[in-house]
């Protein structure tokens, strides 16, 4: 069979079962047994050889970060460690104008590097944020967007769950694509900022002024201290072990655990019932991404063994074009697919076909890694069917709808367009702290 | 019959309660491979190969529950689009297709335990495993994960809900 016709045979197959609602673990699955048929001859050992390499994957020392991180993100809100945080930050900004909207940016970045999940930090920051932004008067596209922004962050900053998950797949170093998120997300957290800033200098009724109580300076150190410091603890068991080669990943992500169970233990915060939610959050959760992910092996196997893959990259650099534009092309492709398809099921289809192309248009693949996160979290952000919006849509209040969040979250694609130019001009923003380690 | 399926939802429960206690033994037995050297003591040589099988371990175990609480993720945005007959139709054609699925990695696996263990077949990580522990819960779970599926086709149950209901993920 013809490179092309593998490869619209391969994705046509998943795509189509996914478009018919079969859960997408399940696509993969029936897609690689029929791939397998196909190819094979009706080989039965191949059949077998399914079932066995599906557990290749998943059965891999560096894909422990993922399970760990998720706990140990469900542990910081389960414990109400997270609005310890945002009490602590609500001291410092006083009476900035537009505060809650700095407020959201700042606890996000904070919740990114100690959660990694995307989803989990826009349903904490909509459902706390967005009922005391509109009470406050903000507009609805100051009280959503800058959370729209901010909760993908976690895609990016340090601990990323879906990080680690990128770099397993597309077989790079975890602990470098980790590292080298986090200038890049403190860049995007600051272009954030200046845009919030921007739009109040526009729309200066879109975030009234409000009076807020008096803190002294002592008392606002005091719950700085109290509040925020102690979360540094276990930022730099995760962030700080890696950066520093104390630990591997998955070593620094158990570690990140231990962090917050002691500053829980510290408040006074660890109960049973909050370990148990968290643990059950976690199986939901990880089991869920690890069951979809369990059959990329084989699906990647299949690409490769069809020829499509190879095919694919022979191909597109027959015709010579400008490696920036296969890399808009690439980023044309994610966007769309994003539109109605979750993170890792992107991942799952265009990691085998996207990340050999890129090694062949010689881009480095950590900062090729770290360009595809930031695609996949403006492609959770873009309607018609991206998933932060219906999160942000799930907790926002009554009377809400899509385009209300749709055009919210588009001045914070702009923000994200504008650091991957960033990334492109000074690769080294990415690359810099990798390079350390 | 109301016996058969007290059974199986608390096999389903039982199977998610393994898989969390999995979770905390891998975050118990990392940490304690970081933390005892530095108090000077040797840590467990098979902390990796058995953190290896805890992350399978807790991801098949968790599928049948999974998929009793409409847990694993779909795409609906293009049956959303169809005319209610139509979407009745994509849902038992996308059932089906999860059910043979299941049945066939189940079935598979289950010849992967037979051989590995009729072959005293050993996996040789960190320190050596039985290989057939490894593919030991997929025959078993990949069954229960049909009959869930089973369960939507005949109508006792749709796992199809609203979008807005997603609200977990990474």
């Amino acid at each position: 069979m013809e490179w092309y016709w593998a490869f619209a045979f391969l994705l046509g197959w998943v795509i189509c079962f996914m478009a018919l609602g079969v859960p997408v673990a399940f696509a993969f699955i029936a897609t690689n047994f029929i791939a397998v048929y196909t190819f094979t001859d009706f080989d039965a050992n191949a059949l077998i050889q399914v079932a066995d390499n599906s557990t290749q994957l998943i059965s891999r020392f560096t894909l422990g970060p993922v399970p760990m991180f998720i706990l140990m993100g469900s542990l910081f809100f389960h414990t109400g460690l997270a609005l310890k945080v945002f009490d602590g930050l609500d001291a410092i900004f006083g009476r900035l104008p537009g505060r809650l909207c700095y407020l959201t940016v700042a606890g996000g970045s904070i919740f990114s590097t100690l959660t990694g999940s995307s989803m989990a930090n826009t349903a904490m920051l909509g459902s706390l944020m967005v009922p005391e932004m509109r009470r406050r008067g903000y507009s609805k596209q100051m009280s959503m967007g800058p959370i729209l922004g901010t909760g993908g962050l976690a895609m990016i900053i340090p601990p990323s769950a879906l990080g680690v998950l990128l770099a397993a797949i597309a077989e790079i170093d975890v602990g470098r694509l980790l590292v080298a998120g986090l200038l890049p997300g403190l860049t995007l957290a600051l272009l954030y900022a200046s845009m919030i800033t921007f739009q109040l200098w526009r729309y200066p009724g879109s975030a009234p002024a409000y009076d807020v109580e008096r803190m002294s300076i002592g008392a606002r150190l005091m719950l700085v201290t109290t509040n925020i410091l102690p979360m540094g603890l276990v930022v730099f068991m995760v962030i700080g072990f890696i950066v520093l080669g104390i630990a591997t990943p998955t070593e620094a992500a158990a570690c990140g655990v231990l962090g917050v169970f002691i500053v829980a233990i510290g408040f006074r915060a660890l109960s049973v019932r909050a370990v148990s939610t968290s643990l059950e959050a976690t199986v939901k959760v990880g089991a869920m991404v690890f069951l979809i992910i369990m059959n990329s092996t084989v699906f990647s196997q299949m690409l490769a063994y069809s020829g499509a893959s190879k095919g694919l990259i022979e191909w597109v650099t027959s015709y010579e074009l400008h490696r920036f534009a296969i890399l808009f092309m690439m980023f044309c492709v994610l966007i769309l697919l994003g539109m109605f398809m979750d993170a890792t099921s992107m991942m799952l289809i265009t990691v085998p076909i996207f990340f050999p192309l890129a090694g062949a248009m010689g881009f480095d693949l950590v900062w090729y890694g770290l360009f595809v996160l930031i695609t996949i979290e403006m492609a959770g952000t873009t309607p018609p069917f991206g998933l932060l919006l219906y999160v942000m849509l799930g907790v926002a209040p009554k009377g809400t709808t899509l385009i209300d969040v749709a055009r919210a979250a588009f001045p914070f694609l702009v923000c994200d367009a504008i650091l991957i130019l960033i990334l492109v001009a000074w690769p080294n923003l990415a690359l810099w702290l990798p390079s350390l380690m | 019959m109301q016996l058969l399926s007290t059974i199986h939802i608390w096999l389903i429960n039982a199977l998610k309660f393994i898989s969390s206690i999995i979770v905390l033994a891998i975050f118990v037995l990392i940490t304690l491979d970081v933390l005892l050297p530095l108090v000077g003591v040797q840590p467990w040589d098979g902390t990796l190969g058995v953190v290896e099988y805890g992350l399978l371990w807790f991801t098949v175990l968790a599928a049948p529950w999974l998929a009793r609480i409409k847990g694993h993720v779909f795409i609906d945005a293009v049956a959303e689009m169809l005319p209610p007959g139509a979407k009745k139709v994509t849902s038992k054609i996308a059932y089906l297709v999860a059910i043979t699925g299941s049945l066939m990695l189940a079935y598979f696996s289950w010849l992967l335990v037979v051989e590995s263990f009729v072959d005293e077949n050993i996996d040789e990580r960190s320190i050596e495993l039985m290989l057939w522990w490894l593919y030991a819960p997929m025959p078993v779970c990949f069954v229960l994960v049909a009959i869930e599926f089973l369960r939507f086709l005949v109508g006792i149950d749709d796992m199809y809900g609203s979008r807005t209901d997603v609200k977990e993920g990474m």
